[in-house]
């Protein structure tokens, strides 16, 4: 089992190194070069620039240029910002606005699986009959609205219409009072489960499927056992190894979501901060937050896929 | 010897009959697989209705979608559906006409700009579709056809890289590194060309796609290469090159053509998403996303119009293209896996 966590671990570090260079390269790729992309419109004084110069380094050669600013990321060093509060580190940043981004996803994965899951299940059980329809159009029409748009109706609806006080938007930090952010956090988190659970409902099903189709599944309804049980019992339990995998992939619907219902409730999450960043070009922050990103799914990725190695012990095995 | 030859002719065509019988047979069978299917029919309607709305645009809008036209007196833009718009000239009434959709901020007719919204959608989504096909289509034969030689290695290592990437992250860091807007490029040989922020969200959403290609396609070539008659002709003396592209490419690309079907709505909805957080179609170019954009600073103040009907506009144009590809899926292999992603 360790032999295979390191080995997961360790392949993750060329993955993690391409990102870097082709987040590092992106500077160069702009026209006007690094200076221009990262002082950008707010290319204000020299001193500016001879202390950004001295930072990247570039009177140097490239090589040296990415190690420098590799072995600042390692330190967990992202640069500073320049256009939101001058001189803040944009680690600070993103720490700062963490605790909304996990709590929204956390929220939406909950809501998502608890739906996607069981209707995947419903859909693969009660194949080609009604419920198998219902869900599955369900889930098609959940996959086919945008969630920004979603979340814009919801305050179309809740706020302005109903004038609910809660749907407005904005966010209290769950320390403050759990109650309001709970209600802040109610119509994005549904507006972001949405389209996961309907996008989990559908691996689910055609997982569940495979699994149905087994032979042991055969043998245990031939022997007698009844539908619901080895439904419950062995089919579910199998599955559920595959709801890790669906959840490894929703991730990145959850992650494209959130910076786009953070837009749309005004949550100042990361995501939120991301768009922040591009609109004022502010190209440190921008590199910190997509290499976070970056970090947080490839290792969300490898837990996953360590829970699934001990969860089946065809993998558990063969990797002693 | 020349018999020999002859003869081998002969077995040639008669394999060619029968294959070319089988293969009809087999998209008849498909059709009518699909046609079994009402959904998937009902998917294919909608985007022949949507497809024709873009062809006919100029025809179909009742307006300009870029003239902004006045308000009655004591009436101010966004209007709601039904509203009257003037349009004036130096002061002088020209033209009075009903906005069937009403406004938006600034006095187009949101109807027309929905109808173009339509067409600029579609071509985005098309031409990143396409153009990652064809890349993703190559390279993955490459890499399927030369499997586990540095060829391969290196084409999915870096496939590998940009795969798992959360699509419109991936496509926001790329954006912000070419810089939004447009941007005049000087070149050596064709002098200065300016690239319209459009162009540059069709490429940076093309990367985006190339891999799920790739893989589809590695995958659909390396079942193929199974196949005898790739040694056959190996034998025979044809190139590699002309193998891969005219006889393994030619039998494999089904399942990359499906996949791209189903990757059109996903591509509506990240060039969407991206022109809502205003870093795709710019205005006043018409576009659906950049609506919703536009939408943004009018939902509380109650003018519920302005977001609701172009948001219901991308969605059908998702579901159509969702519902045909799930349809085409099933009709080519009832046991597909499911997998996508937002």
């Amino acid at each position: 089992m360790w032999k295979y966590i390191v080995k997961r671990l360790l392949l993750a570090i060329p993955t993690l190194l391409g990102v870097s260079i082709i987040i590092f390269g992106m500077m160069y790729l702009a026209p006007g070069g690094p200076i221009d992309v990262m002082l950008g419109p707010h290319a204000a004084s020299q001193e500016m620039i001879n202390s950004l110069r001295a930072e990247l380094n570039l009177d140097k050669p490239l090589h040296v240029q990415y190690f420098a600013w590799l072995g600042d990321v390692l330190r967990g060093d992202l640069g500073n910002s320049w256009t939101i509060t001058q001189g803040t580190a944009v680690r600070e940043l993103i720490v700062n606005r963490l605790p909304l981004t996990t709590e929204l996803a956390i929220l939406s994965l909950t809501l998502a699986v608890s739906i996607g899951v069981p209707a995947g299940i419903v859909g693969a059980v009660y194949q080609d009959q009604l419920a198998d329809h219902f869900t599955r159009i369900a889930a098609l029409t959940g996959i086919s609205v945008p969630n920004f748009w979603l979340g814009i109706m919801f305050i179309v609806v809740f706020a302005v219409e109903f004038q609910f006080k809660w749907a407005a938007g904005g966010w209290v930090p769950p320390w403050q009072d759990p109650v309001a952010n709970l209600q802040n956090l109610l119509l994005p988190t549904i507006a972001l489960g949405t389209a996961v659970s309907s996008l989990i409902a559908r691996m689910m099903r055609s997982e569940m499927l495979d699994t149905l189709g087994a032979d042991y599944i055969r043998t245990a309804r031939a022997m007698g056992v009844p539908r619901w049980r080895v439904i419950l019992t062995d089919a579910v339990k199998n599955a559920f190894i595959p709801v890790l995998t669906v959840i490894g992939f929703a991730l990145a619907g959850l992650m494209n979501g959130a910076v786009l219902t953070e837009t749309v409730f005004n949550l100042p999450g990361v995501g939120k901060l991301l768009i922040l960043a591009i609109d004022r070009r502010d190209y440190r922050i921008v590199q910190g937050v997509i290499l976070f990103i970056a970090f947080v799914y490839v290792f969300v990725n490898i837990i996953v896929d360590v829970l699934y190695a001990y969860l089946d012990p065809r993998i558990r095995l063969g990797g002693e | 010897m020349t018999v020999a030859t002859d003869d081998t002719t002969v077995g040639t065509r008669d394999e060619q009959t029968t294959e070319s019988t089988v293969q009809r047979s087999q998209i008849q069978q498909f059709w009518r697989q699909y046609k079994k299917n009402r959904l998937s029919t009902f998917g294919g309607a909608i985007i022949g209705a949507v497809l024709i709305v873009a062809l006919l645009a100029p025809v179909l809008a009742p307006h300009d979608p870029t003239v902004q036209f006045d308000s009655p007196p004591e009436k101010y833009h966004p209007m709601p559906p039904g509203s009257e718009i003037i349009l004036t000239n130096d002061g002088e009434i020209q033209q009075r006409s009903t906005a069937i959709l009403g406004t938006d901020h600034v006095g187009r007719d949101l109807l027309s700009r929905i109808i173009f919204g339509v067409r600029t959608t579609l071509i985005i989504a098309i031409s990143v579709v396409l153009a990652a096909m064809v890349i993703g289509t190559a390279l993955g034969g490459l890499a399927g056809y030369f499997r586990d030689s540095w060829i391969d290695e290196t084409i999915m290592r870096v496939m590998d890289i940009i795969f798992p990437f959360p699509s419109l992250i991936l496509a926001i860091a790329l954006l912000g590194a070419i810089g939004i807007g447009e941007t005049t490029y000087q070149f050596a040989v064709l002098g200065s060309v300016t690239i319209p922020n459009i162009l540059k969200m069709i490429l940076v959403v093309t990367i985006v796609y190339i891999p799920r290609f790739a893989r589809v396609m590695r995958g659909a070539t390396i079942r193929e290469m199974e196949e005898d008659y790739v040694d056959a002709l190996k034998s025979l003396g044809a190139g590699d090159i002309s193998i891969l592209v005219r006889d393994v490419t030619v039998n494999s690309i089904q399942p990359v053509v499906i996949q791209g079907t189903l990757y059109m709505g996903t591509a509506v909805l990240v060039s969407a998403g991206l022109s809502f957080l205003g870093l795709g179609v710019q205005p006043p170019k018409p576009g659906l996303g950049v609506m919703l954009s536009n939408a943004r600073g009018y939902i509380y103040s109650g003018e519920w119009w302005f977001a609701t009907f172009p948001g219901v506009m991308i969605v059908i144009i998702i579901l159509g293209f969702n519902l045909l590809g799930d349809g085409l899926r099933d009709a080519l292999d009832p046991k597909y896996e499911t997998r996508g992603e937002g």
